[in-house]
């Protein structure tokens, strides 16, 4: 069983890249004989703006290219090797991804094939092949993540740090795990110089039956962690990524001016486009585009998506996988914008957290699927008429979209009230921290 | 004949597209040039017999179809070279996308083809200005049969619908005026005796054509406090949602 073992992850990598070398050489085909183009028109932006780079300009020049200049210089080869490279570097991520999922679960010890089946939810995921084949960059950020988490585990804050405050710089939305991340550096699961105990997995663990734990629990960690805010773990992971971020800023907009803090950074915050998309609030900015919105109007949009993540934080920062997944899929339905592309981020981070879900593919997991999904295709279908067709259908959509929010946070409760919750960390008993407590 | 692009020169000097300098710059253009026949030539001009428009498609992408039907006079000479600038000044409300159209241009569709003016893919039409579309595109003509030939050259431009303002009926019109048209033909390889044609969209009598109308849905602004009160009741409900089970959530000891 252990000699046949990596076999089966090997061959699942092997098989994956295959297919994907595959798709990559279809999506060629697909650009030069048929009318609708197989490539993201997303992927022709980033390798204008590495054109650009590559002639000593301003990748900014290309008009909607919102991202870090690194992006560009990442895919500085698609003007002098093949047009496709940045599709082989995306793909190479998203086989990455895969293999840290491995690796994370292997070393909670989860059993090999439980691992197996995680990493074929994202590898045999068709937004996950089709992502990184069509040219979207998101694969290198769910990458990084899943570094980070790796790293930390490991006991590598300064590593975890560096890594961290580039994927902020990359993508902004990982700000969100800034919180759960300072508050599980906790001096008493995790030391610098030091590599933390983790809690492994157990295959006959039973969901506690009893709530008195919790709130015990919950008010301890968040006490604790105001007293021990300023430990030496979480000051030098705060400075060392808050450092990273502002030097790949300050060097950027040494470079490239405003342009780039306008559009790189700026416009990601302030972003409110009123064509239609999955958010609950397009139609709204839609009627109220032009209008200016009193404060207390720009703070009631604010409201849900903060208060869903700091009660989530609050709740599930010491199982920092789970408590990630829940964020990013709250951060991405309650964001003013959504497009397809945001699925990956949270894709990445449900492989990590199955092994400790109660949740049986009968009827539990398929009905999940089954909401989301088709709460998904709704939308597509209105989306469909009043795009392709030019039926009048706003109406319609909207409320397709308030019906996809409500499977989102659906599907989210039932994955709460299935989770069995497991700390990352195991705490280490404050008289004996060298052998610390004999893991599970 | 026509090297340069028109629209380009108009941009250089203006900001915003206005139809009434456009055509003040047009007539300035066209006065550079002089399309005459050799002096005692008794064969008639090129002549524009017909334009036909019509929008292809349906929804917010759809081409503008122009059919222009052109009588050219024989000559002496068998293979005639000819050029034809169309100039689209495009209604607010829809706009052209700068790549499709350098896509098309490496298909070898025309010989220039290019969008000037607000080229933003993003904005709603509230916020955007016009923009226009230049295309030239070059043909050959055999004329050795020695009588007036009727030649009909079909151009489709590609375009998208943006946002558009708020109206009660839930459809916002778009109306689309008549192009500006220029052709020149002459004898291949030479650019002496050149017969050629102007008709500036101004000249409603040549240009004689349906006007194309294209409707496109738009949001209404009656709904505007049910929709805002709904979303952010959903966004609330939705929070409960999750909050109460992370709540009521039972962790070990």
């Amino acid at each position: 069983m252990t000699a046949k073992a990596p076999m089966n992850l090997r061959r699942l990598l092997i098989g994956s890249a295959v297919f994907r070398l595959a798709l990559i050489l279809y999506g060629e085909w697909q650009d030069a004989h048929m009318e609708v183009r197989y490539t993201d028109v997303d992927y022709l932006v980033f390798s204008d703006a590495a054109s650009l780079m590559a002639s000593g300009s301003s990748p900014y020049k290309r008009t909607t290219y919102r991202y870090s200049p690194l992006l560009a210089f990442l895919l500085l080869p698609n003007s002098v090797l093949h047009r496709s490279w940045g599709k082989f570097i995306f793909s190479a991520s998203d086989l990455l991804v895969g293999y840290f999922i491995y690796k994370i679960l292997k070393q909670r010890k989860v059993a090999e094939d439980l691992c197996l089946y995680s990493v074929m939810v994202w590898l045999l995921n068709p937004f996950t092949f089709t992502i990184g084949t069509r040219g979207n960059c998101e694969p290198i950020v769910c990458a990084m993540i899943l570094w980070i988490l790796i790293c930390l585990m490991n006991g590598k804050i300064i590593q975890a740090a560096v890594w961290y405050g580039l994927v902020v710089h990359f993508r902004i939305y990982p700000i969100i795990y800034s919180l759960p991340i300072i508050l599980v550096l906790n001096p008493r699961y995790i030391q610098l110089g030091k590599k933390p105990l983790l809690v492994n997995w157990k295959s006959n663990a039973h969901r506690p039956s009893s709530q008195s734990g919790m709130e015990a629990s919950t008010r301890y960690n968040l006490w604790t962690a105001a007293k021990s805010m300023f430990s030496k773990e979480r000051v030098l992971f705060g400075l060392v990524s808050g450092g990273i971020f502002f030097l790949c800023t300050g060097l950027f907009f040494h470079l490239y001016q405003w342009e780039f803090l306008n559009e790189a950074l700026l416009y990601h915050l302030t972003r409110a486009d009123p064509r239609h998309n999955f958010s609950v609030y397009f139609y709204h900015i839609y009627l109220q585009y032009g209008r200016q919105l009193s404060l207390v109007e720009k703070l009631i949009s604010f409201l849900p998506q903060s208060i869903v993540q700091l009660v989530l934080i609050s709740t599930f920062a010491q199982d920092l996988p789970f408590c990630f997944f829940l964020q990013t899929v709250a951060f991405v339905a309650f964001n003013k914008v959504i497009t397809a592309q945001y699925f990956v981020w949270f894709f990445c981070l449900l492989p990590l957290i199955l092994p400790w879900s109660d949740m049986k593919l009968k009827w539990e997991g398929l009905g999940c699927v089954g909401l989301w999904m088709g709460a998904q295709l709704h939308w597509l279908l209105w989306g469909y008429l009043l795009e392709f067709k030019g039926q009048n259908v706003f109406l319609q959509l909207w409320m397709a979209s308030l019906v996809f929010l409500l499977a989102n946070a659906s599907v989210m409760a039932v994955f709460i009230r299935l989770q069995r919750f497991s700390p990352i960390f195991l705490q280490i008993k404050v008289s004996d921290s060298k052998s610390g407590v004999k893991s599970q | 004949f026509f090297q340069d692009c028109i629209l380009k020169s108009y941009f250089s000097k203006h900001e915003v597209l206005s139809d009434s300098s456009f055509r003040d710059l047009l007539q300035d253009e066209l006065s550079k040039f002089s399309c005459k026949l050799l002096p005692g030539d008794p064969n008639p001009q090129l002549t524009l017999s017909g334009l036909e428009r019509h929008l292809i498609g349906e929804g917010s992408h759809r081409h503008l179809s122009s059919t222009i039907q052109l009588q050219i006079p024989p000559q002496s000479f068998p293979l005639q070279s000819c050029k034809l600038v169309m100039i689209e000044r495009l209604p607010s409300g829809v706009f052209a996308d700068p790549f499709e159209l350098d896509h098309l241009l490496h298909h070898g569709a025309y010989a220039a083809i290019g969008v000037f003016g607000d080229t933003n893919l993003e904005l709603p039409s509230v916020s955007s200005n016009r923009s226009a579309v230049e295309i030239h595109m070059n043909f050959k003509h055999n004329t050795s049969s020695g009588a007036m030939s009727e030649l009909g050259i079909r151009i489709d431009l590609p375009l998208h619908a943006r946002y558009a303002p708020l109206h009660e009926s839930g459809y916002s019109e778009v109306a689309f005026g008549t192009p500006d048209l220029l052709v020149s033909c002459s004898m291949e390889g030479s650019s002496e005796k050149r017969s050629c044609l102007i008709v500036p969209s101004s000249d409603s009598n040549r240009l004689r054509t349906d006007v194309v109308v294209w409707k496109i849905p738009c949001g209404i602004m009656s709904y505007t406090n049910v929709v805002s009160v709904v979303t952010f009741a959903t966004a609330l409900v939705s929070t409960l949602v999750i909050v109460l089970p992370s709540v009521l959530y039972s962790k070990p000891r």
